[in-house]
């Protein structure tokens, strides 16, 4: 153990006296944050809609109003002539709209009448997400509508309760998953760079003859880098906190003992990776290729695990973000304690070990080898 | 004349990498097909729980339709209440379902239970979508069931969807993935031509040559332009034939727009290049660049919505007006009166692009 | 004075503070070659680049034919030829396209471009002219990099470090190369950190912490110092100019 010293000490000097690496490793992430804080969103309100209403009686009008009175629909006024059709046509092919409602002229007579009638509606599938949930609020609306006419409140009692997200906004969702995206990024980038730079600068070999443990190097640059880490992190978290207003409703000692287990892997991830690369390019390459991308689309943190196929949600168990993002989502916006993750701390526990041990008896051959 | 040499030199160079050569023609393929699984953003598989505490027949019958659906993956049926708040804390499943009966007695022929749906808010787009599931299942069964005693709801929806009919997002995610292939190819090979040079130290023979710095520019984009070109006919192809999504508009806009939005992709990856002291500086770049582009583009998630501050992060990224463009040929048939201004937009950020690219590239050269 | 093909006078190169090269001046005959000495970090690459022209000068002039090099460039950048330490040849090419690269973007026609391919078949082996620049031996890309910076039949020929890494029996073939280059009347600077080397030069500068420390003609400066070797000579100036 007290050979790992050196090698801390040595990789902290190393640290320090990169001012441009330190600059990359704590603003990008800040920056990262703040764009993709305000430009990740799911929320669909203002659906553009256009209206032709061949009624245009009392009924059709207030039908219409119950439409714009919900958040979501924004009304596109056109002037009604024998064009509008085409007009429509044209903005929806456009995209400036995204549904038209046509009102059939005998809408309120039938009503008045008691005869059922229908309502068409033409939605821009294109974006299919959009599409179902224009089509779910097109469906519900109408339902609460025709309660004005007929019975049915008794028949059909539907309440919905949203926890831990009431407004039901994504950008909540979307930035403890940009924390775990840019924590596992960061760390790995850390130490991926951090042996592939010795074999460049050729300081490896000095290295190679020294008494040093091979795991005691490992573990050396490894620790080195938790508490850098954690400041990145504790520097997201805060400023998630503060700039977003992001709700933080569990406990933050136990968002850092996670994070600490997740940490750790990453920067696993990144020795592993710097001991197989042959130059710090590679490394650098890799690492920004095995880490972003399988965090960004396969650990849930933009859709859901449940969308995926069979073969890629075998494929998410392996990502480390698939864990943490449930244990920091869990944490930050629902409050929940360390009991509820035991099993998906378990795993990022293993992962880094193994990890470690892949690293360690990698690094051991490549010493005999002397490369 | 000068410049078919350097052109011809910059071809063999790209060639003789054997690991260039895989990114820009095996890589495609690949990626095409992979991403088109990954982003396939259709929501399914819903993990629910239900908890049954009616006595109701007919909430047997809703339950089966839920099961069956394969919109939800229902985890666990209990016949007890439940602590759902410390089940949805765990994340294991996005709702609950729980029905009851309806002792709301009054006046009704017949009686349905009465449901609660427990949403976890957290990813709201997913939830929001179950509880729409939720409601037009059960909303369903009603009609049906009333329909038997000759009752109906006065007004029905009447839905046409246009341009995807079956909603299938792979027709909407698809054109977008052929953008990503494009930028990422054409972004990162270029950004490392220049920075290799620099590494190799023969950026001092071209530059003390005859050739004009603009010379030199167009040597470097040109290929770079071919290759990024051939991988879009790759790309269309790939996506065409193994996803099974229709183009409905012209080729020949869809080339168009690819092409420009490639000269402002080449122009952008020559300036990171003239930045970068180290192929690995230049490779973070690139990276940052991309990433950004990538989530400011509407490829994931809409962009309409962004507030009006950050509004032109996305107005000045040349890959949300070719996304945009190249979804409008393909799903909706859309000719030029359509898009011109799409096209303009991002006409105008190349020439942009390229003018700041151009005027450092010289003032590199001139050093 | 119409001799001198390169006359620098004042030249100073500033990177922020910190100054690479302090206000040198010196000559070159036509026909001369010139042994530019000094360790690491003198300055001695800094001074070429600024010959090309791929350097900005701070302050000073540099003439070639008597033209001045920062307002004439495209013209003098005509009479240079260089070739820079790494040989700064595409490692992916072979060393028939870079010189057909090298030719082709020097202007020089089709026809022009195979007589070259015929005369490289003189020096290299026409096998390893078809092999990629990165596998062949440091010998035979010094020797091509070389052909490749005479391609456009320069008056003056620049070599940064053209020896270092190569074995001795090499560096004494490149010297011979060097003389009968001498002899078609060209002028050649060369740089090197090798001291043995001067015995090879008509003239040397010893260039140290951007100053120029010693100048003359090899024979004259061991016979006025009365040391045995170019070595002790440049260690004692070495030794001054840090006292300064």
């Amino acid at each position: 153990m007290k050979r790992i010293k050196p090698v801390i000490r040595k990789e902290f000097s190393h640290i320090l006296r990169d001012p441009k690496s330190l600059i990359i490793i704590f603003v990008m992430p800040i920056l990262m944050i703040f764009i993709y804080g305000y430009a990740i969103s799911f929320d669909l309100d203002n659906i553009k809609l256009g209206v032709l209403d061949y009624s245009k009686s009392d009924i059709s009008r207030e039908f219409i109003k119950s439409f714009l009175q919900n958040k979501y629909f924004k009304f596109v006024e056109v002037k009604e002539d024998e064009k509008t059709p085409d007009l429509f046509e044209k903005k929806l092919k456009r995209g400036d709209i995204s549904e038209v409602m046509i009102i059939p002229h005998d809408f309120s007579d039938k009503i008045k009448e008691m005869k059922s009638t229908e309502v068409g509606f033409i939605i821009d599938g294109s974006d299919s997400n959009s599409a179902n949930i224009i089509y779910q609020y097109n469906e519900m609306i109408t339902f609460n509508f025709i309660k004005r006419f007929q019975d049915l409140d008794n028949i059909l009692k539907i309440h919905t309760k949203v926890y831990f997200n009431p407004e039901v906004k994504s950008a909540f969702f979307f930035i403890p998953g940009l924390v775990a995206v840019l924590l596992l990024m960061v760390s790995a980038l850390l130490t991926s760079l951090s042996i592939s730079r010795e074999r460049e600068s050729g300081s490896i070999d000095l290295i190679f003859i020294s008494p040093i443990k091979s795991h005691e190097i490992i573990l050396g640059k490894t620790l080195a880098y938790i508490f850098v880490a954690l400041m990145v992190e504790t520097l997201i978290i805060v400023f998630s906190r503060y700039w977003f207003g992001m709700p933080v409703r569990g406990d933050i000692l136990t968002l850092l003992a996670f994070s600490l287990l997740y940490i750790f892997t990453g920067l696993s991830l990144g020795v592993l990776i710097s001991i197989s690369a042959p130059d710090q390019k590679t490394a650098m390459l890799i690492t920004l290729l095995v880490t972003m991308l399988p965090s960004i689309m396969l650990s849930g943190f933009i859709f859901p695990l449940s969308s995926l196929s069979p073969v890629l949600r075998g494929f998410s168990n392996i990502v480390p973000a698939t864990y943490f993002l449930k244990i920091i989502r869990g944490v930050i916006l629902k409050g929940a304690s360390v009991t509820d993750f035991i099993r998906d701390g378990a795993i990022l526990l293993f992962m880094s070990i193994i990890l470690t041990i892949i690293s360690v008896r990698k690094f051991s051959k490549n010493r005999d080898r002397g490369t | 004349m000068r410049l078919l040499y350097l052109i011809k030199k910059e071809f063999i160079e790209i060639l003789r990498q054997r690991e260039l050569v895989f990114v820009m023609i095996v890589a495609p393929v690949i990626q095409v097909i992979l991403l088109g699984y990954l982003v396939t953003t259709d929501i399914k598989n819903i993990p629910v729980n239900i908890v049954n505490l009616s006595s109701d027949k007919a909430t047997v019958r809703i339950m089966n339709r839920i099961i069956n659906s394969p919109l939800f993956d229902v985890k666990n049926i209990f016949i007890h209440n439940i602590d759902s708040l410390e089940v949805l804390k765990r994340g294991d499943v996005k709702a609950i379902i729980l029905f009851r009966d309806n002792f709301d007695k009054k006046k009704s022929f017949k009686n349905y239970p009465e449901t609660q749906i427990l949403l976890d808010g957290v990813d709201s787009n997913s939830s929001q979508i179950a509880a729409g599931y939720v409601n037009g299942i059960i909303r369903n069964f009603i009609i049906d069931d009333i329909n038997r005693y000759g009752l109906s709801p006065l007004i029905r929806g009447k839905p046409l969807i246009r341009f995807n009919p079956r909603l299938r997002s792979i027709n909407y995610m698809g054109p977008g993935i052929v953008a990503l292939l494009l930028s990422i190819i054409a972004l990162f090979i270029t950004s490392l031509s220049l920075v290799r040079e620099k590494e190799q130290q023969t950026i001092d023979t071209l530059l003390m040559s005859r050739l004009k710095p603009i010379e030199i520019y167009i040597g470097k984009a040109v290929p770079m332009g071919i290759v990024g070109l051939i991988d879009m006919v790759i790309g269309v192809f790939v996506v065409v034939l193994w996803f099974d999504i229709p183009v409905r508009g012209s080729f020949f806009y869809l080339f168009l727009s690819s092409l420009i939005y490639l000269t402002a992709i080449l122009s952008y990856g020559l300036l990171i290049s003239v930045f970068s002291s180290s192929q690995q500086q230049s490779l973070f770049f690139s990276w940052f660049s991309l990433v950004t582009f990538i989530l400011l583009s509407g490829l994931f998630t809409p962009v309409e919505n962004i507030p009006k501050g950050m509004r032109w992060l996305v107005d000045i990224n040349p890959l949300r007006y070719l996304i945009k463009i190249i979804r409008e040929i393909f799903l909706k048939g859309n000719g030029i009166e359509y898009f011109y201004r799409d096209l303009l937009a991002l006409l105008a950020i190349t020439l942009v692009i390229s003018s700041i690219s151009i005027f450092n590239f010289k003032r590199f050269i001139s050093k | 004075m119409a001799d001198n093909i390169i006359e620098i006078r004042d030249l100073t190169k500033k990177f922020g503070n910190f100054i690479a090269v302090n206000s040198i001046s010196f000559d070159i005959k036509k026909g001369e070659i010139l042994g530019f000495l000094g360790p690491n970090g003198a300055g001695k690459t800094t001074t070429i680049k600024m010959i090309t022209g791929l350097l900005k000068i701070s302050s000073g002039s540099i003439k070639i034919n008597s033209l001045d090099a920062e307002k004439h460039r495209d013209a003098t950048r005509m009479d240079i030829g260089y070739m820079s330490q790494k040989f700064s040849l595409y490692p992916k090419l072979t060393a028939l396209e870079n010189i057909e690269f090298f030719a082709g973007i020097s202007g020089l026609t089709r026809k022009g471009i195979s007589e070259k391919y015929t005369e490289i078949k003189k020096y290299v082996p026409e096998n390893l002219l078809k092999q990629n620049i990165e596998k062949l031996p440091p010998g035979i890309k010094q020797r091509v990099a070389l052909f490749a910076a005479l391609l456009s039949d320069p008056e003056i020929l620049l070599l940064d470090e053209p020896t270092s890494g190569v074995d001795p029996e090499v560096r004494r073939n490149f010297w011979q190369e060097i003389y009968s280059l001498k002899k078609e009347g060209k002028t050649i600077l060369v740089t090197t950190h090798n001291l043995d080397e001067v015995e090879y030069a008509d003239k040397i500068v010893i260039l140290h912490r951007g100053n120029i420390i010693v100048e003359g003609e090899p024979e004259g400066l061991l016979a006025g110092s009365g040391k045995d070797s170019i070595e002790e000579l440049f260690k004692e100036a070495v030794k001054e100019n840090e006292e300064n």
